[in-house]
């Protein structure tokens, strides 16, 4: 094994860890061991699954050089659609959840075949259907904040396994079969190749059409699963639900080490990064900061993020340069 | 005093290549001056170097009398100097105006100036005798008629000495002749120019003076045109090298089913009447000027383009190949493209999973979950036997040399283990050992039974590992050369095919 390659291939992932050890240490320090009470704990996991997922409901689409704006409206939507079916129609959880699970699947699909057949880019059609989303979450829920269902539910939502919250235990699970995914499967490895180039994938004999539609649908299955965390862990949904979902689900993976122009996956940095940013959210808790301040730090980190890798990308490619034809 | 660009002793080496060695060049105002060689001779380098586009190494520049190295291609500009490159560089959502006096717009009070813009733009087109809506947007223009803006833009500059790279390669014979026209009046009105074209019959209509390029170095210098036959430029151009080459020539048994046939095909492209047949075991040359057609027949074979009339025989069966995918898996035919790091690799992948792209179907276990084992086998067998210099399997393909990147793109091919391989360009921009290594890795593989067709610009590779030579010119095969590997013979036969005299 080799360790000085391991260590410069898994460089994003292990500051991040870095960095969420001394943040997490930091804030146990500063408020006198609040954080490592039962409660506090509890609250700081349970609220850490649902970024995990949407990154990874990004991650799937960035893997693919596109983006999924809609990461919020196909959420919204579908734990609206769970929730409406529940208390006005009565339908029994399992079912309800399930439907609201395969409607998010299938707008992934829809933006997965429009974005095939127009050959229009992914931002363009998920801003058109996150656009329509928002309509129809609005005419679903109106005004209200829908909460007349099942107490089964909510007991779901907070129960735990070994310690751990169930769903965020559901989050994990997740992610390590995405990773598995796309390392360990012909058709992850094939969506790969269409995000890192896409010509070279067609001459090597893979659809491009199948990869791109396959990441959207997936993306939108993530989403589903995102939204089934959200409607057992809240009190209720209104239609506010999935509007702050869109820079927190490009934030994890952009921080976490995934390229945007695609072809390339970081399920464990995907995961590290929510957990940061998580903690970005409790200090302000903590210390009764602004609001505010929480976009405004996740905001300056992506950038930073984004400009670190960029500048590195560009620097090993001069040191590449050097030794190549200048052509 | 008149116009004068002297270019002395200048090399340039890329790393691996030695682009130019020592090269002398002089253009004179009042004459056309023609710059010749075979693709990778090294002038689309020298005039790189002419326009500061790149640096030279050493030697020295000289524009009427001052000596000095353009640092950029503005530079270049303001001392006079247009150049037509042979790639475009036009904006395709600007208008024909706005590209042609793109350099420099006319302003007033900092605010672009329309109608003086409209009045340049005319004037050069006028001058070309090319009428066209200013206003139309460059990307709705036909090929050739880009290229005329191309011409105008630099034209729009009143440079003295003006180089043009291939201006004639994709016009009409009618543009051509206005195009003469043109320059004939450049000429006459003292300025100097530099002509670069493939086409013997156009430059000997056209210019005064030659300079020949041969790897790199100039064989003839400056030289009074009407000194030389077209066979002695020929000569000149191929010339006698390489001859301690060891080659060997191949048994290739053609009394057998060819694996690939075609017949009579026709495609989408403008491919006319072609026929031609590949036998086990045989590297069947295809070689011709940079856009005779020879790729995009390859690419219309593996269904990337439209076959309109005519037959492709496989193993004898006619087939209709509708995509790649299915000339990989069903047909099992390969194709190493011409441009590797843009299109046959995955710089985000490790050299792993770069390889085992193409059988990912080949090495699953339980579940349909692919075994890194059997990947790491066969990643490691082909790293071995191209000598891939990689620290492990798990490097990045992004981070290695340009050579050992070739070799990723063509290994995922090999592990493909088809019948039939294309393989387009194998050479272009690898250093001298590298590609010593891969002809012989491919006169391996075809001693090992797998049919090759080989497209190549570069006449001594052709030459040494070719069984046969096709040769083609304008989407058509002209010629079929049985390839005895003598490098004369065959030099001049197949310079013959492609410039008949």
């Amino acid at each position: 094994m080799n360790f000085k390659l391991f260590f410069k291939h898994r460089a994003t992932e292990l500051s991040l860890t870095i960095i969420f050890v001394v943040g997490f240490a930091l804030l146990v320090a500063t408020s006198g061991g609040v954080l490592l009470t039962r409660q506090s704990l509890q609250g700081f996991l349970t609220y850490l699954a649902v970024p995990i997922v949407i990154g990874m409901a990004q991650m799937v689409v960035l893997a693919i050089g596109q983006m999924n704006l809609a990461v919020g409206a196909m959420g919204g939507v579908s734990a609206a659609i769970m929730a409406v079916l529940m208390a006005d129609h009565h339908l029994p959880i399992w079912l309800a959840l399930l439907i609201g699970f395969l409607s998010a699947t299938a707008v992934g699909a829809i933006n997965g075949a429009l974005v095939v057949i127009t050959q229009l880019n992914g931002f363009i059609i998920t801003l058109g259907t996150m656009t329509i989303l928002l309509g129809f979450q609005y005419r679903l829920v109106r005004t209200f904040t829908v909460d007349s269902y099942p107490k089964s539910l909510p007991d779901f939502g907070n129960k735990n396994i070994l310690g751990f919250p169930l769903i965020l235990v559901i989050a994990f699970v997740t992610s390590v079969l995405l990773s598995l995914f796309f390392s360990r499967t012909v058709t992850g490895r094939q969506v790969l190749a269409t995000g890192g180039n896409h010509i070279a994938a067609r001459l090597s004999g893979i659809s491009n059409g199948r990869s791109v539609f396959i990441a959207h649908t997936l993306s939108g299955s993530l989403v589903g699963i995102a939204a089934i965390i959200t409607i057992s862990s809240l009190p209720g949904i209104n239609r506010s639900i999935g509007g702050d979902w869109m820079l927190a689900s490009f934030a994890a993976p952009i921080i976490g080490g995934v390229l945007m122009a695609g072809g390339t996956v970081a399920v464990f940095g995907t995961v590290v990064a929510a957990g940061v940013v998580r903690l970005v959210d409790i200090a302000r808790a903590q210390y009764s900061l602004d609001p505010s301040i929480v976009s405004l730090t996740v905001g300056i980190v992506v950038l930073s993020t984004v400009a670190l890798s960029e500048w590195r990308r560009r620097s090993s490619q001069r040191a590449l340069e050097g030794k190549k034809d200048a052509k | 005093m008149s116009t004068e660009l002297r270019v002395e002793k200048v090399s340039k080496s890329f790393p691996g290549v030695n682009a130019l060695n020592e090269v002398n060049l002089t253009l004179k105002g009042g004459s056309v001056h023609a710059l010749l060689g075979e693709n990778g001779a090294g002038k689309s380098t020298l005039i790189k170097i002419i326009t500061g586009v790149y640096r030279a190494d050493s030697g020295s520049l000289k524009t009427n009398g001052e000596e000095k190295f353009f640092e950029s291609p503005v530079e270049a500009t303001h001392a006079g100097i247009a150049v037509v490159h042979q790639e475009r560089n036009l904006i395709p959502e600007f208008s024909i105006e706005e590209n042609i006096t793109l350099h420099n717009p006319p302003t007033r009070l900092g605010i672009v100036d329309q109608s003086e813009r409209t009045r340049m733009a005319k004037e050069a087109l006028q001058t070309l005798g090319f009428e066209i809506d200013l206003q139309e947007r460059v990307k709705n223009l036909s090929v050739a008629q880009m290229q005329l803006v191309e011409i105008a833009k630099a034209l729009v500059t009143h440079a003295k000495i003006i180089l043009l790279d291939e201006p004639t390669a994709s016009i009409t014979n009618a543009e051509t002749v206005k195009l003469f026209k043109v320059i004939k009046n450049l000429k006459d009105s003292g300025s100097a120019i530099l002509f670069v074209s493939h086409k013997l019959e156009e430059v000997y209509e056209i210019c005064d003076t030659v300079t020949v390029l041969r790897d790199g170095e100039s064989i003839l210098q400056s030289q009074p045109l009407e000194n030389y036959k077209q066979s002695e430029v020929v000569d000149a151009m191929v010339g006698r090298h390489l001859t301690d080459r060891k080659v060997e020539l191949r048994e290739v048994n053609r009394n057998v089913m060819p694996v690939l046939e075609l017949v009579d095909v026709q495609t989408a492209l403008g491919h006319e009447k072609i026929s031609f047949s590949l036998y086990p075991g045989e590297i069947l040359g295809m070689y011709g000027l940079v856009g005779a057609g020879r790729s995009e027949l390859a690419r219309s074979v593996l269904g990337l383009h439209k076959i309109t009339s005519g037959e492709v025989k496989l193993n004898g069966q006619v087939v209709h190949i509708k995509t790649l995918r299915d000339a990989l898996h069903i047909h099992h035919i390969g194709y190493v493209t011409e441009n590797r790091k843009e299109e046959g690799l995955f710089l985000t992948f490790p050299v792993r999973k770069n390889i085992s792209i193409t059988v990912l179907s080949r090495i699953l276990q339980k579940l349909g979950i692919i075994s890194f084992q059997k990947e790491d086998a066969i990643s490691s067998k082909y790293v071995e036997r191209l000598g891939i210099k990689v620290v492990d399997n798990n490097q990045l393909a992004g981070t290695l040399s340009g050579g050992n990147q070739q070799k990723v793109s063509v290994a995922k091919w090999l592990a493909a283990e088809t019948n039939i391989l294309i393989i387009d360009e194998p050479t272009v921009g690898v250093d001298v050992r590298t590609k010593a290594s891969f002809h012989e890795l491919i006169i391996e593989l075809a001693n090992t039974g797998l049919s090759i067709i080989l497209i190549s610009s570069d006449l001594p590779e052709m030459i040494t590992i070719a069984d046969r030579i096709l040769v083609m010119r304008d989407y058509e095969l002209v010629d079929n050369i049985h390839n005895i590997k003598d490098y004369p013979t065959i030099s001049r036969a197949v310079m013959t095919a492609i410039h008949p005299v």
